[in-house]
């Protein structure tokens, strides 16, 4: 009933490479056009918590706990790094914005205090943002 | 794993005016105010697809091959046109941010997929925008 959430946006530069080692350089080419290329970006970060609203206090998350968790669990491993490179915990993953938002939400939902993630954003450009609220099953709209 | 949300930004700059014909003029005054007169906008057009990622490529969707079908679909129609003058508002619907919006959606849900469409967020000015999930 009184569940409100907040959204708090971070930011972080990285460098990539769409590429799965699985296929042809051919393939990848064809598949990531430009993006075959290392390359890089200023990323934008969406996070959404939600919490019950404290009446004394008018909030209903800490941010400066969410700021503080964000940036250990997360802006930390990848502010000035190559994901596609130097991040072990990407070194299988095929660093699009899709697999970044559902990698980013796995690290952040066990930081964060339970069930108060709902969403995470990456925003790659101006043009391109990529959303995940969690599994399906957990209530995904 | 759930459901990934991907949008994608496009720009267009339209003319146009609010105006019924079978109203008088100054019902279309009362109605629309300075509307009536002939301006346009730099339009901002969000289009988000939906869907599961393919763990091959990483992507909900080809963003290029999006890209592609909103330019030709959408930004190669409408950008420095006259919206008053397309098919879609010549027979009389007023070219307004949510009729607009919808028309949008109706040329893109056949190619894109109503199923893999999610939202059509169609900006204005930087003050308002109109969006359109489908019916």
């Amino acid at each position: 009933m009184n569940s409100l959430s907040v959204t708090r946006r971070y930011h972080f530069s990285a460098g990539h490479r769409l590429e799965n080692a699985a296929l042809s350089a051919e393939e990848n080419a064809r598949i990531y056009g430009p993006c075959y290329r290392q390359h890089g970006h200023n990323y934008h970060l969406e996070v959404t918590v939600a919490g019950p609203l404290d009446f004394a206090t008018g909030m209903s998350v800490d941010l400066g706990e969410v700021d503080a968790t964000v940036r250990t669990a997360l802006l930390d491993r990848v502010d000035h790094y190559d994901l596609s490179h130097a991040v072990p915990e990407l070194a299988d993953v095929v660093t699009t914005g899709e697999n970044l938002a559902r990698v980013f939400w796995g690290w952040l939902a066990p930081a964060l205090p339970a069930g108060s993630l709902r969403r995470v954003a990456v925003i790659e450009t101006d043009n391109n943002a990529f959303e995940y609220c969690g599994d399906d099953a957990e209530g995904n709209p | 794993m759930g459901t990934v949300y991907a949008t994608r930004k496009f720009k267009f700059s339209a003319a146009h005016r609010y105006w019924r014909n079978e109203w008088t003029a100054e019902e279309n005054a009362r109605v629309f105010g300075h509307l009536t007169v002939v301006h346009g906008h730099n339009y901002e057009l969000e289009v988000t697809v939906r869907g599961q990622v393919d763990e091959r490529t990483g992507m909900v969707m080809d963003l290029g091959e999006l890209k592609r079908l909103v330019g030709d679909l959408v930004v190669a129609r409408f950008d420095h046109a006259d919206l008053n003058r397309d098919v879609l508002f010549a027979a009389g619907s007023v070219p307004t941010t949510e009729n607009l919006v919808r028309a949008i959606w109706e040329l893109l849900a056949p190619k894109v997929g109503a199923e893999r469409l999610h939202r059509v967020r169609l900006w204005e000015d930087p003050t308002f925008y109109a969006e359109y999930f489908g019916s």
